[in-house]
């Protein structure tokens, strides 16, 4: 096997040619500048795609290396542009794609894929002759390899599209799936104001905040870059604590490789229980004081 | 100037309703109703929207069955003027719908065509960039606001670490982010009106063929422990210990 790995996001790079090491020959693909060190995972070349990156113009780019190169795996890290990149390099080069996989195991030339399917209810695993993949972001943890890559600059054809302004996310810039901790609010927070009351917990357990898709997305108590779920960052802390946050699939999605988690939820019968190793039944506000303080004993 | 917009309407099983079996946890897709998909809302209302500011008309293309009629007319409540339902295919992989889209949306004169990112059920996320680079129509990604300006399309993009302002000339392809809108409740008049409109229906074979192997479709299973306290006091005092003991 041979690979093309590409990704907007160079640490997803690192990710996926971490992944598959070992596994498959692989060059990758990134849009310049590139990130110090990415020419330490293992690709053999590294292309640096310069000029105007419209989608468009990266799919082209790719599209004429992929079929020049007589690659016979195109591994894109699955963001907003390389789910796009993917879908328009499938159709050029006319090749079967499958997406928003999990899990990589190559069998006999095939390959085995882990996906979640309906909205996260279920985990599908197929074994198919896929030759394009989009890859969630977290799929190993990134370590180097012995080799270099040999760095080859691209100039990328010209786009139909023309970036006009670049406006930046309010956020506190974090990165919370890299979090060792995280406490986590849903809606049963109630106000912007009341995540003021549950950060003494955060600074007990050394954690980062996190929250539910009502909380990031429709009321904005927390910047986007801190939903957790199915539509949000996928996160993987030692300990996740969620406040308030009823435990719908979609949240559940985002943080079930967690390796401890805690609720505390005043509904009994919250989903959220049954994807805790610990809860507590009651009110938040009540709880969290009490909790704080015997932490600090 | 009015606009001649398409938008592109998935219909789904009810996936909130739908449960996984306790002994398998396999799906439990029997009687699932069904309806439209979350994102394909957000798309037919972005339509809506530009037809209601510049003028136009709004077309919707559904890929589907016969059954798919309940979500045309749904789409029709909602402000589309015009459907074309395809039937033939009751899956949802993007390799075969994305071919059968496009040489129907070759044959509707438009100056765009809108659908959602991704969609609730299998988040394949691949569709709009199939179809732009079937139809050569640039696309303009995962827009969170639209704007039209003669005959250039300009959105703001949202990407994962910041937004970016983005254009082209029309025709061109825009896939939208559930952040966009907040699609509309028709009211019971229009429901009523939509019943009664025609949806011109043809067959469409799919032309491709996608096989994968279904090694399991099951419910992920859970290993958490679900110690649940319900006395306060307690549960603070055996979490509390608990805590220290997963961040030591
Ligand atoms: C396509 C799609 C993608 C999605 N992606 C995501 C995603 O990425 N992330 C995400 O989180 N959601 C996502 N959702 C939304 C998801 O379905 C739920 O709507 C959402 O997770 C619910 O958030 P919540 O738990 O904060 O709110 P709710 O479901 O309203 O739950 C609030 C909980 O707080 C409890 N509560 C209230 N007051 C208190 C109190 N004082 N003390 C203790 N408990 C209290 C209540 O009992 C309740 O259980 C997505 C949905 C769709 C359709």
């Amino acid at each position: 096997m041979k690979a093309l790995v590409f990704s907007d996001n160079q640490e997803i790079v690192a990710q996926i040619l971490t992944s598959i090491r070992g596994k498959s020959d692989a060059d990758a693909a990134v849009v310049s500048p590139v990130m110090e060190s990415i020419d330490q995972y293992g690709a053999a070349k590294l292309y640096e795609l310069t000029g105007t990156p419209g989608t468009d113009a990266i799919s082209q780019s790719l599209s004429k290396i992929f079929a020049e190169g007589k690659y016979d795996l195109f591994l894109a890290g699955s963001t907003v542009r390389g789910r796009e990149v993917a879908g328009m390099l499938s159709e050029a080069l006319n090749l079967p794609a499958m997406t928003e996989i999990s899990d990589l195991v190559f069998r006999d030339g095939k390959i085995v894929t882990k996906r979640f399917f309906y909205g996260g209810k279920t985990l599908l695993e197929e074994e198919s002759s896929a030759r394009v993949l989009t890859v969630m972001p977290g799929i190993s943890e990134a370590s180097r390899s012995q080799s270099r890559s040999e760095l080859v600059k691209v100039e990328l054809p010209a786009s139909k599209i023309t970036i006009v302004n670049r406006i930046d996310k309010m956020a506190g810039s974090v990165n919370i799936e890299k979090a060792q901790v995280i406490v986590s609010v849903g809606r049963g927070i109630g106000s912007k104001e009341n995540i003021e009351k549950v950060k003494p917990l955060a600074e007990a357990v050394h954690g980062e905040i996190a929250g539910s898709r009502p909380v990031c997305l429709d009321y904005q108590w927390l910047s986007e870059d801190r939903q957790v779920g199915l539509s949000g960052k996928k996160v993987k802390p030692k300990l996740y604590i969620a406040l308030g946050i009823s435990g719908q699939i979609q949240h559940i999605a985002g943080m079930r490789t967690s390796r401890v988690v805690v609720a505390i939820n005043k509904d009994k019968s919250a989903p959220i229980f049954e994807e805790a190793d610990y809860g507590i039944v009651g009110d938040l506000f009540q709880i969290v004081p009490k909790l704080v303080s015997a932490l600090k004993q | 100037m009015p606009y001649n917009v398409i938008v592109l309407v998935k219909q789904i099983p009810d996936i909130d309703q739908m449960k996984t079996d306790p002994g398998t946890g396999e799906p439990i897709l029997q009687n699932l109703p069904l309806r439209v998909e979350n994102l394909s809302k957000n798309a037919i209302e972005a339509a809506v929207k530009l037809k209601e500011k510049h003028g136009g008309k709004v077309s919707a293309i559904i890929f589907g069955t016969d059954r798919s009629s309940a979500a045309m007319k749904e789409s029709y409540a909602m402000g589309v003027d015009e459907g074309f339902l395809l039937t033939g295919y009751d899956g949802n992989h993007p390799e075969v719908t994305a071919k059968v889209l496009a040489e129907k949306i070759k044959t509707i004169p438009h100056d765009l065509v809108i659908l959602g990112n991704q969609s609730a059920d299998s988040y394949t996320g691949l569709l709009a960039g199939k179809i732009s680079a079937l139809t050569g129509e640039p696309l303009l990604g995962n827009a969170v606001r639209i704007e039209m300006d003669g005959k250039t399309a300009k959105v703001t993009s949202a990407l994962e670490e910041y937004n970016l302002e983005i254009k082209s000339d029309t025709p061109a392809i825009i896939s939208v982010a559930q952040e966009i809108n907040e699609p509309r409740l028709p009211p019971v008049l229009q429901i009523m009106a939509a019943g009664r409109k025609p949806i011109n229906t043809q067959p469409a074979g799919p032309k491709e063929k996608f096989t994968s192997v279904v090694i399991s479709n099951r419910a992920p299973k859970s290993d958490r422990k679900r110690i649940v306290f319900e006395d306060v006091d307690k549960g603070v005092s055996e979490v509390s210990k608990a805590i220290k003991e997963a961040i030591r």
